[in-house]
């Protein structure tokens, strides 16, 4: 994990002394609403139905237990006893008080947290795979140089007033498990010919309400020169993005308004009457000293004889859960937060502890949060593996599904957000129960579904095998299903099944689509290729039958 | 960094410099920038001007940011460039983007320079950077 210098923790609190004289600015009406709002979204805060929310970074989703161990205490503390880990490496705190603001930040910042550009329009986390560094096929860990650029964007003079939100992922290995054709601004390091490291270069992709796939506008630009071609990308977003109509703030309509060719003619121009400034140039020697940060802290071990348990949950979770780390003797642990019955990504504080004692007597201090809601133990030695099951057991944290279909991807909904149109956790869990009375839950193997409340697709439903977005018809929540989306290599946003779904029917519909897949799929094969090959219709006639 | 109205100048919006440019140029004359304006149709005249003003009133619009940029970088000008109508809250990014002087909108009348200097560390290369620790130099 990055290691914090003196003058990083000083920057954190020199952030939040400025942001303490604008809070009590704000109650003493010198700031409007729409001043303060820009600020306090600008600082991770947002206003939400009932209640403030503050949302903080977890940079490319790495936790230490010390970490780990004060989100509980402030889970306690300010909130209702809960957090709620994101899609896009945060976790959220729904219940804050304004007047208890300080107190959180400086709790926060005792352990290297923050809440800086978390929100508002501004460049906002980087996110990379979480499993950076332990993947096998990697062409270079992403994180260093996602906490460059992170460095570098933070404050930054020219562009910290963007037309609307600028979200960059940056994809280290080969498959692409973060999905940055979906972000602002992708990423994927790659070598070239000659055998040097640098970018292929992504923009203009979303998904919200005009979902977009973000096409390449740069095949490479060599590792030194990406914070000068970044900020090319966002001068020219600076100065030509809507500012104007709230619905068309993002690049995405910046890029089809221009048309993918002008726009990439108006970076490169900029470009290249930039990037020969040394002052812009990626320092390399900070960007090797931050590489030392984020070596796995393990050598290879030849384990010693491991006794096979016949626990048959053991069994399960461990073929669901369990998977190799590209160091001989180690595992990397997935916990999943989507229990049965309970919210996806949420986390109480008692678990959030016990997390914390796991992680440093297991994997050496460190978790990382995934875009799938979990928690990811990444240095698990072997024949440890059935004692952290016992461990996560007694805590209600070994639920077998990770990569089955109870693994619902959920967003917090209408029952936490001010923007939703319809509830998500509830379907979430009505899906759940149906699957476990059924009994289907093992037999469909992998499979995804994720719901998002409102066309902001915070749950990223447009990727899923089934997305349901919520959609509100009068008195009651509707979801409009889609089909056969997918991340990784080939990208593909979901097709439209047909019409609408109202609540009370569509945890039926999702069983038939899911009996269709069942009766259908030959040996092997998945939902994605399965849809490939047979098409919409079959799913049509089930359930519109 | 000058807040000062020590010299004043007419300022003319980017069409009307224009104009009068094709026609007998009038020193004293400057140049004020609106958010939506193309800072390069300026490129024949720009080095006539002894000022060009930028207007900072919309406190969600942070174009003014990059024309500057461009007009420095790009357009190599090198007279006086003014921020008018500042928010104090912007300061601490006006300090730093290549503006020599501003006037702060009146509301913040009782607010002086300090109030803007919360930081003593920064993380990117600026047109000015005094006084701040570049923390992105360190190797
Ligand atoms: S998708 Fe909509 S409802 Fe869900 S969290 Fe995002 S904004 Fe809120």
């Amino acid at each position: 994990m990055y290691k914090y210098h003196d003058n990083d923790t000083k920057f954190i609190d020199q952030r939040h002394n400025q942001f303490k004289k604008q809070v009590t600015r704000y109650f003493d009406n010198e700031l409007s609403d729409d001043q303060f709002r820009s600020i306090r979204l600008r600082n991770g805060l947002y206003q939400e139905l009932h209640a403030y929310m503050l949302r903080v970074l977890i940079p490319y989703g790495s936790l230490n237990s010390k970490q780990l161990n004060q989100l509980g205490l402030i889970a306690d503390k300010y909130d209702r006893g809960y957090g709620h880990f994101t899609t896009r490496q945060n976790i959220q705190f729904n219940w804050i008080d304004l007047s208890q603001i300080n107190s959180i930040i400086a709790d926060l910042a005792k352990v290297n947290m923050h809440a800086i550009q978390s929100s508002g329009k501004t460049v906002r986390n980087i996110s990379a795979d979480p499993l950076s560094g332990i993947r096998k096929d990697e062409v270079a860990d992403a994180r260093p140089y996602c906490e460059l650029i992170r460095q570098w964007f933070t404050l930054h003079p020219e562009f910290s007033w963007l037309p609307g939100k600028f979200k960059i992922a940056i994809n280290g290995s080969e498959n692409d498990e973060i999905g940055i054709q979906f972000n602002d601004l992708g990423l994927q390091l790659v070598l070239n010919d000659k055998h040097e490291l640098g970018f292929s270069v992504y923009a203009g992709g979303g998904l919200g309400a005009a979902p977009m796939l973000a096409p390449k506008i740069k095949s490479f630009v060599p590792e030194i020169d990406i914070l000068s071609y970044i900020e090319s990308v966002l001068r020219v977003y600076n100065l030509y993005g809507k500012r104007d109509n709230d619905k068309r703030l993002r690049i995405k309509f910046l890029v089809k308004r221009l048309g993918i060719e002008k726009f990439h003619d108006l970076v490169e121009k900029d470009w290249l009457s930039s990037r020969d400034d040394d002052e812009i140039k990626l320092n390399i020697s900070k960007l090797d000293k931050i590489k030392k940060d984020f070596i796995a802290p393990i050598k290879p071990i030849t384990s010693k004889n491991i006794e096979q348990r016949v626990d048959f949950n053991y069994t399960i979770w461990k073929s669901n859960n369990v998977s190799d780390n590209k160091v001989k003797g180690y595992s990397i642990v997935s916990v999943s937060l989507t229990q049965i019955g309970s919210a996806p990504g949420n986390i109480d504080s008692d678990q959030l502890r016990h997390l914390s004692a796991l992680a440093s007597k297991y994997s050496l201090n460190e978790v990382r949060t995934t875009k799938n809601q979990d928690i990811v133990f990444p240095y698990v030695r072997n024949e440890d593996l059935y004692e952290l099951w016992q461990q996560l057991e007694m805590f209600d944290l070994s639920s077998p599904h990770n990569s089955t279909f109870a693994h619902i991807v959920s967003c917090p909904g209408a029952d936490y957000c001010s923007l939703a149109k319809a509830v998500s956790i509830p379907v979430s869990k009505r899906i759940q129960n149906r699957f476990i009375e059924n009994g289907l839950l093992f037999e469909i193997g992998e499979l995804n579904l994720h719901i998002s409340g409102c066309e902001n697709s915070c749950a990223h439903h447009h990727v899923a095998d089934i997305g349901l977005l919520g959609l509100n018809k009068g008195k009651e929540d509707y979801y409009q299903i889609t089909l056969g989306g997918r991340t990784k290599n080939d990208t593909k946003l979901g097709k439209k099944l047909g019409r609408a779904i109202a609540s009370v029917d569509v945890v039926d519909a999702v069983e038939k689509i899911v009996n269709v897949y069942v009766n259908n799929k030959q040996q092997g094969e998945n939902f994605n290729q399965l849809f490939n090959r047979i098409g919409i219709k079959l799913f049509k006639e089930a359930v519109y039958a | 960094m000058l807040n000062s109205k020590e010299k004043t100048y007419k300022l003319l919006h980017i069409e009307q410099w224009l104009i009068e440019k094709s026609g007998d140029s009038n020193e004293t004359n400057g140049i004020l920038v609106r958010p939506t304006d193309d800072v390069e149709s300026l490129f024949v005249t720009l080095k006539q001007a002894p000022l060009v003003a930028f207007d900072f009133n919309n406190f969600d619009d942070g174009r003014s940011y990059s024309q500057v940029k461009l007009l420095k970088k790009r357009l190599g000008y090198q007279g006086e460039i003014r921020a008018l109508n500042v928010h104090i809250d912007h300061l601490q990014f006006i300090f730093r983007s290549g503006i020599d002087s501003y006037e702060l909108l009146p509301e913040y009348k009782q607010y002086n320079e300090d109030y803007a200097i919360d930081f003593s560390i920064c993380y990117q290369a600026a047109e000015n950077n005094s006084g701040l620790i570049e923390q992105h130099k360190f190797g």
